[in-house]
C-alpha cells in the first residue's frame, strides 16, 4: 500500500472516530439520550436530566382526562417504590394495568411527565398456564 | 413417547457433532482417508438428528400436545394451523433449534456438494460447522430444552397462545428469512477458517464462497427490509426504523458482509486485501452470533426483548472463542496471508473498494457503540445511559451520504488507477447534473443534508446509467443487435457486474426514501362526526363511526374522508380499533389492537391510527401521520432483491 492511500486511511478513519466521539458528548438533539435509572432513585434524589424508567402500571391506576382522551396518568411501580407519569400522546395497544413498561421523559415537582411510552413487545404470552386451564374455549371465540 | 424421541434425537446430534470433531482432528493427523469418510458422514448425522427433532416439535405444535412446556406456551387450540408452524421460530427454545435446523441444511449442502471438490479444505470446514452445530446443541440440550415438559401439577387444557401482533404472515416469515442470512455466514467463516489453518490462502476459497455470501445476504437484507415493513404496517407508530437494539443486531453483520461482499471482488481480480477479507468475514459471523445474542438474551432492554435468561454469558463465551481462535490463527499466518500485490493509486477501483470497506466498517462500530452504550456509559459512571434514534441519525446520516456518493463514484473508477483524462470525462456529466439537482433543491428551500442526499441520489443514478449506456454502445456497435438485445447481453455475459450496479440503483432509491422522513408531519386530534381536522394541507372529516362484532375480535371503525386544501377528494381512510378476545370475562386478557388504513402512493403515505374512543363513543381520537416518499424503500428493496438475483443467477458452462 502506499503511503499516500495509507494517511488518506487514517484521515478518513480519525474524522470518523472523532464525529461518533463528539456526537457522544454533544448530540444535537435533547432526546437522543437518557439517563436509565430506578424508580426509587427518581423519588429520592429528584434528578432533573432526561431519565428512562422501567416498571409495572399499577393496577387500577390509570385515569384517562374526561375531556382529551389523549391525557393519561397512571402510576408506575418498580419493587416498592411508586410515582405518578403523565403521558399525553397515543398510547400503545398493549398498554393497561399491569402491564411492564418503559417511559422517557422529565421529571417535574412530583410528577413524570412522559414523551415516551413502550410497552414490552409481547413476543409471548407470559401468562401462568394454570389461569388458562380455567379458560371456557367457546367463551374465547365464537 | 415422541416428545421423548425428540429429546434423544438432540442428544444423539451432540453425541455425533463430538464424534465427528474427533474423528476429523483424527484424520488430520493420520491423513487415512477412511477417518475422513468417518468424519464427513458423521457431520451428516448431526444434520440428520437435527432434522428429526425439529420435525417432532412441529409435529408436536401442530397437534397441540400441551404436555411440552412449549407447545403450552406459544400455541393454543385457536391458533391456526400456519401459526402453530410458525411457532417454531416465536420463543427462545425453538427459536435456537430453529437456528440449529437451518444451520443443518446448509451443512448438509455443503457437504455433498463438496464430496470430490476442495478436499485439502473440507475436513476443517466440517469440524468448523460441527463445532458451531456443538455450541448450539449445547445450548438446546441443557440450557433451554424446547422438548421440556410442562411443569404443573395440574392437566393443561388450552395453551397460551400466540400474540395476535405476531399473527402475521410478513411477522411468520421475517425471523427465519433473518435466520438464512445469519446463518448463512457461517459456511463462508467454515471456508475461511479452513483456509487458514490449511495456508491456502489465495484467491481459490474466495471462489467457493461467493456465492454462498451472497445468498445469505439476500436473505439478511429481505429479512431486515420485511421487518421494517411489518413494522410500519402493523405496529402503528409511522416509521419502519427505530434503531432498536435487535433492530442494530441484524444491520452489524449486514454493513460488515456488504464490505465482505465488496472486497472479496478485490481478492478475487487481483488477490489483493487477504488479511481484509479474514478479518470481516470473522467479523460478520461474529456479529451473526452476537445478533442472536441480543435477540435471544433479553441484556439490553429493548422493545423485542425477551426475559433475562441464563444465555447471556454462554453466547459471549461463543462469541469470544470465535474471535480468539480466529483471530489468533489468522496473526500465525500474517507471512502467508500478506498480498503481493500494492494498491497502487488512490483513483483506482480497489482503492475505491478499500474506502467503501473501511465507511462500512466504522459505520458498523457507530452502530454498535450506540447498542452498547448503556453497557458502556454504565462501565465508565455507574450511570446507564440509553441513546435513542435521533443519536443514531446524527451519527450514520454523513457515513451513510459517504457511502451513497461512494455507489457512484467506486464503479467509474478503473483498475489500478484512472488517469486525469479519464475521471474528466467519468465524473462530468453526473456531477453536472448533481449540481443542477443542488441549485434547484436549494430553491426549494430544502435542508443542507436533504440537498445533499438528493443531489448524491442523482449523481449516483447518472454515472450507474451511464455505465450501462456505455456498455450497450459499445455491443451495439461491434455486433450491430438492437438496443434491448445488447443490454442483455451485455448483463448476461457479466452478471456480478451489472446485478450489482442494479443493487445499487436500489439503495439509491431506498435512500430517497429515507430523505423523506425529513419532511414527515404528524397530528393528534379528537374529532367527532362532521367535524374536519387538517394536517398538512390535507383535510381529514370524519363522516362516520360505527361498530361491528366480528368472527374474533370487536372492532370500532371510522370514516375519513381526506381532500386536498381546494377540498378535492383524495381517499377514504378507514382506521380500526379493534379488542381481540372481546367474549373473555377477564378484561386483562382481551387485546386492543390499532389496524391502520395507510394511502400509499410514489409522493407520499397518508397513514391514520385510530387509538382511542371516548366513553360515550363520540369522539375518535386519531393520529394522522404524512409520510412522504415511504414507497420507494419498498421499490428500492424489490430492486435490490433482483439485482442481487441477478448477480446469483448460475452460469450455463
Amino acid at each position: 500500500m502506499n503511503s499516500k492511500i495509507f494517511s488518506l486511511i487514517l484521515g478518513v478513519l480519525s474524522v470518523i472516530l472523532f464525529w461518533i466521539g463528539w456526537v457522544s458528548f454533544n448530540p444535537s438533539d435533547e432526546k437522543a439520550m437518557a439517563r436509565f435509572v430506578s424508580v426509587e432513585n427518581l423519588v429520592n434524589n429528584k434528578i432533573s436530566s432526561r431519565i428512562k424508567l422501567g416498571g409495572i402500571v399499577k393496577n387500577g391506576s390509570i385515569e384517562i382526562s374526561k375531556s382529551n382522551q389523549l391525557e393519561c396518568f397512571f402510576v408506575l411501580k418498580e419493587g416498592s417504590a411508586e410515582l405518578a407519569v403523565n403521558y399525553s400522546k397515543t398510547r400503545p395497544d398493549l398498554f393497561k394495568d399491569g402491564a411492564e413498561v418503559i417511559v422517557t421523559g422529565e421529571y417535574r415537582d412530583g410528577v413524570f411527565v412522559a414523551d415516551e411510552l413502550q410497552t414490552k413487545c409481547a413476543s409471548r404470552y407470559e401468562g401462568d398456564l394454570r389461569e388458562e386451564s380455567n379458560y371456557k374455549l367457546e367463551e374465547l371465540e365464537t | 413417547m415422541t416428545p421423548v424421541a425428540g429429546g434423544v434425537a438432540l442428544n444423539l446430534a451432540l453425541g455425533c457433532s463430538v464424534l465427528s470433531i474427533i474423528t476429523l482432528i483424527a484424520y488430520n493427523r493420520t491423513l487415512d482417508h477412511r477417518l475422513f469418510l468417518a468424519g464427513q458422514r458423521l457431520g451428516l448425522a448431526i444434520s440428520f438428528f437435527v432434522f428429526i427433532s425439529t420435525f417432532i416439535l412441529g409435529y408436536q405444535l401442530f397437534v397441540s400436545n400441551f404436555d411440552i412446556d412449549y407447545v403450552a406456551r406459544y400455541t393454543s387450540y385457536e391458533t391456526p394451523n400456519i401459526f402453530k408452524i410458525s411457532a417454531l421460530w416465536a420463543g427462545q427454545s425453538g427459536s435456537l433449534l430453529f437456528w440449529l435446523f437451518i444451520l443443518s441444511i446448509f451443512n448438509t449442502v455443503t457437504i455433498i456438494q463438496n464430496q470430490d471438490r476442495h478436499l485439502n479444505l473440507m475436513p476443517w470446514v466440517i469440524i468448523t460447522m460441527s463445532v458451531i452445530q456443538l455450541f448450539f446443541l449445547i445450548l438446546t440440550n441443557f440450557i433451554t430444552n424446547p422438548f421440556e415438559p410442562t411443569q404443573a401439577d395440574f392437566v393443561v387444557q388450552n395453551g397460551n397462545g400466540l400474540n395476535p401482533l405476531l399473527q402475521n404472515i410478513t411477522m411468520a416469515i421475517h425471523p427465519p428469512t433473518l435466520y438464512l442470512g445469519y446463518v448463512g455466514f457461517s459456511v463462508p467463516f467454515a471456508f475461511a477458517f479452513s483456509a487458514l489453518v490449511n495456508k491456502d490462502i489465495g484467491a481459490l476459497w474466495i471462489r467457493s464462497i461467493r456465492r454462498w455470501t451472497l445468498v445469505s445476504w439476500l436473505f439478511l437484507s429481505i429479512g431486515i427490509i420485511l421487518g421494517g415493513w411489518w413494522a410500519y404496517q402493523e405496529l402503528g407508530w409511522g416509521g419502519y426504523w427505530a434503531w432498536d437494539p435487535v433492530e442494530n443486531a441484524s444491520f452489524m453483520p449486514w454493513l460488515t458482509a456488504t464490505a465482505f461482499l465488496h472486497s472479496i471482488i478485490v481478492q478475487e481480480k487481483k488477490d489483493m486485501l487477504r488479511v481484509w477479507n479474514m478479518v470481516l468475514i470473522i467479523l460478520t459471523f461474529s456479529l451473526c452470533i452476537f445478533g442472536t445474542f441480543l435477540t435471544r438474551s433479553g441484556v439490553m432492554s429493548s422493545v423485542h426483548s425477551f426475559t433475562e435468561s441464563s444465555l447471556g454469558p454462554v453466547f459471549l463465551s461463543f462469541v469470544f472463542i470465535i474471535l480468539a481462535s480466529s483471530f489468533g490463527l489468522m496473526f500465525s499466518r500474517m507471512t502467508v496471508l500478506k498480498s503481493p500485490r500494492k494498491i497502487e493509486s488512490v483513483s483506482s477501483r480497489e482503492s475505491g473498494f478499500l474506502f467503501n470497506n473501511l465507511i462500512f466498517v466504522v459505520m458498523c462500530f457507530g452502530v454498535f457503540w450506540g447498542t452498547l452504550f448503556p453497557v458502556i456509559t454504565e462501565w465508565f459512571n455507574g450511570d446507564k445511559i440509553s441513546v435513542g434514534p435521533p443519536f443514531f441519525n446524527q451519527i450514520n446520516t454523513p457515513i451513510g451520504l459517504a457511502l451513497l456518493a461512494l455507489t457512484g463514484i467506486g464503479p467509474m473508477l478503473a483498475w489500478k488507477g484512472t488517469s486525469n483524462n479519464k475521471l474528466i470525462q467519468n465524473f462530468a456529466l453526473p456531477i453536472a447534473f448533481g449540481l443542477l439537482g443542488a441549485i434547484i433543491f436549494v430553491f426549494l428551500g430544502f435542508t443542507t443534508y436533504t440537498i445533499i442526499s438528493f443531489s448524491l441520489c442523482i449523481f449516483v443514478v447518472i454515472a450507474i446509467s451511464s455505465e450501462f449506456i456505455k456498455g450497450v454502445k459499445v455491443r451495439k456497435s461491434k455486433f450491430n443487435e438492437t438496443i434491448f438485445l445488447s443490454l442483455y447481453k451485455m448483463i448476461e455475459k457479466n452478471r456480478s457486474r451489472y446485478g450489482g450496479y442494479i443493487v445499487h440503483l436500489g439503495i439509491v432509491l431506498m435512500f430517497v426514501g429515507f430523505t423523506g422522513h425529513a419532511f414527515d408531519k404528524e397530528k393528534e386530534f379528537g374529532i367527532q362526526v362532521g367535524q374536519i381536522e387538517s394536517v398538512a394541507n390535507y383535510n381529514f372529516q370524519l363522516t362516520r363511526m360505527y361498530e361491528e362484532e366480528r368472527p374474533n375480535h370487536y372492532a370500532w371503525i371510522t370514516d375519513l374522508r381526506v381532500s386536498d386544501a381546494a377540498g378535492n377528494f383524495i381517499t377514504s381512510l378507514r382506521p380500526e380499533k379493534r379488542v381481540y378476545f372481546h367474549k373473555n370475562p377477564d378484561i386483562n386478557k382481551r387485546q386492543p389492537h390499532s389496524e391502520l388504513d395507510i394511502y400509499s402512493t410514489m409522493n407520499k403515505d397518508i397513514y391514520s391510527i385510530f387509538s382511542s374512543v371516548s366513553s360515550d363513543n363520540s369522539i375518535a381520537f386519531i393520529k394522522i401521520m404524512i409520510n412522504p416518499l415511504v414507497k420507494w424503500v419498498w421499490i428500492g428493496g424489490y430492486i435490490l432483491a433482483f439485482g442481487t438475483l441477478i448477480a446469483l443467477w448460475p452460469r450455463k458452462d
